[in-house]
């Protein structure tokens, strides 16, 4: 059985594509994740908002495996730091599958794949998910923004950078700033070798103004569109070159395509007895099936798409 | 209460020039040409 912990928009979303996959999914809320029996629970999928580091760690010793969809950058930290405890119990637990971090990451393994070898990943994502979502992208434009320069975490704040990015239609051409993202530090896990790594987030002048006070509107309940651009750059043929990739979508599609794509993919290869070497790991990472779970995103009718011409 | 006010014209005008600094910026330039084109599955 799959456990899904959340009854947001992603959660709702993942729960209906697991179920279209034939799982026997249970859905809970966040307050009731503990009442939950791990022995008759294979997979456990948290979805909801705020920490999920403990709730992680307790499904992890009692032997299951799990998929979060957390991009807060602490949060992220410490579901890092829980490789231990997933080694220990022989379970897998995979961090940041959603669109950014997650989808991200199967694109910067999609795109490498055309490279002799790539040395830098350049991330923008646009729009938020459900409520919970667009509360947590005002906050990552008031913190301190993380970047991988040249063997060093390069810090600076949150809000600056700005750069136009062009997204897939319909969403076009975006502002985008470096953010308090989680996506840096998930890719740099699952493609150590990278030199440079950027993370930026769409926001209108209102939205870097108005960073550190409370959100002035309440946010959209049914979310909003979503966009994610992934640069890859890297060496083909001799010379050096640039892939572009991307997708657009309502953001809990992208979300809970993707989370739903990796507990699957968990499920299955424990299922035929080939399952993912335990530990943590982020989308992305050499020792999972990258191309089979894009591919299963794609099914669920996430268009992927490729920027073909002068940029 | 001089001191107080200076204070306070000091911090809006800070205020302000930082205002001005973070909305301030100048446009990319667009692909020159090209666009999006769907991928077939990965697999």
């Amino acid at each position: 059985m799959i456990v899904v912990a959340g009854t947001g928009l992603v959660g709702r979303y993942a729960v209906d594509q697991l179920r279209r996959r034939g799982h026997e999914v249970r859905s809970v809320s966040h307050n009731t994740v503990n009442e939950v029996d791990p022995v008759l629970t294979e997979v456990v999928l948290l979805a909801h908002a705020g920490d999920h580091v403990r709730t992680a760690r307790r499904f992890l010793e009692a032997g299951c495996h799990v998929v979060s969809v957390s991009d807060d950058t602490k949060d992220v930290l410490a579901l890092l730091d829980l490789h231990g405890d997933a080694l220990a119990a022989g379970r897998t637990l995979i961090v940041g599958a959603a669109c950014s971090p997650g989808l991200s990451g199967l694109l910067v393994s999609y795109l490498g794949a055309k490279f002799e070898s790539f040395d830098e990943v350049h991330i923008a994502v646009h729009g938020t998910g459900g409520p919970e979502c667009a509360r947590q992208h005002h906050e990552v434009l008031s913190g301190t923004a993380l970047g991988w320069h040249e063997d060093d975490w390069l810090r600076r704040p949150a809000g600056s950078g700005r750069e136009l990015c062009w997204f897939p239609e319909p969403i076009g051409s975006r502002d985008c700033y470096r953010g308090d993202l989680a996506d840096p530090l998930l890719v740099k896990h699952a493609f150590p070798h990278l030199g440079r790594i950027s993370a930026r987030t769409s926001a209108t002048r209102r939205d870097r103004l108005t960073a550190r006070l409370p959100m002035l509107t309440p946010p959209r309940v049914g979310g909003d569109m979503g966009a994610l651009r992934v640069e890859v750059r890297g060496v083909r043929a001799g010379e050096r070159a640039v892939e572009v990739a991307g997708t657009a979508h309502p953001m809990a599609q992208i979300a809970g395509s993707t989370a739903a794509s990796a507990a699957h993919e968990l499920r299955r290869q424990a299922h035929f007895g080939t399952p993912i070497a335990p530990g943590v790991l982020a989308l992305g990472d050499a020792v999972l099936p990258n191309n089979d779970i894009l591919d299963d995103i794609m099914q669920t009718g996430i268009r992927i798409q490729v920027f073909q011409g002068v940029h | 209460m001089k001191f107080i006010r200076r204070a306070l014209l000091a911090l809006g005008v800070a205020g302000a020039i930082a205002a001005a600094l973070r909305v301030k910026g100048k446009g990319g330039v667009p692909p020159q040409q090209g666009g999006w084109r769907d991928i077939a599955s990965p697999k």
